[in-house]
């Protein structure tokens, strides 16, 4: 049983690292900053990806890319 | 604004538009939108995907003005998104227009901006050029 868990474990680690290494390739890291926002005033404001305000700007922007404007 | 001069300020985006393209080739496709939320120049022909597009944009606008509001700040004068597949790019006019352009994901979207930012004028001329008429 423990030899099952610990393989499970090992199994676990390989995959993390592989999305890790995928995502550094892809040069993205998850919650990646894919938002950003200049005011007038020109502060910056940026929104991770994994955040319901980034979701919301990055799903539309992603149909617009595919459509084209 | 009358039915020719929307066509004229129509004719005048599009040159404008065609002009930025050609300076920033990175650029696939760039519109722009009134402050009324209408497409004034766009490469799709008048129809649901046009409209779809209008839509779609006028939301993105729509949401960065909320999140200004929240943040208790001014405007958004720009937008920069990168939607895995690309990058959607937008720059505020002096009306409350935007200029918006999408670009390829291996863009180099700080330029890209720079030549939006400085397109910006040429595209509230021929907006005020429309209107006087």
């Amino acid at each position: 049983m423990k030899k099952l868990l610990r393989r499970l474990l090992l199994l676990g680690a390989l995959a993390g690292a592989a999305y890790a290494v995928r995502g550094y390739l892809r040069g993205r890291s998850p919650g990646q900053e894919t938002v950003q926002l200049v005011f007038d005033d020109g502060s910056v404001r940026s929104l991770a990806s994994n955040t319901t305000q980034g979701q919301e700007f990055t799903d539309i922007a992603r149909k617009i890319v595919e459509t084209g404007l | 604004m009358t039915e020719r001069s929307e066509a004229e300020t129509a004719e005048g985006l599009d040159r404008v538009l065609a002009d930025l393209r050609a300076l920033s080739e990175d650029i696939e496709s760039c519109a722009v939108l009134s402050e009324d939320r209408d497409l004034l120049s766009s490469s799709h022909q008048p129809g649901v995907e046009r409209e779809r597009v209008a839509a779609m944009l006028a939301a993105l606008v729509y949401l960065s003005e909320r999140l200004a509001r929240e943040s208790g700040k001014g405007n958004i004068s720009q937008l920069r998104i990168d939607a895995g597949g690309g990058h959607l790019l937008v720059v505020r006019l002096g009306d409350g227009g935007v200029l918006a352009a999408t670009t390829g994901p291996e863009a180099r979207v700080g330029l890209v901006l720079y030549d939006m930012r400085n397109a910006r004028g040429e595209v509230e001329k021929a907006l005020a050029e429309g209107s006087d008429q």
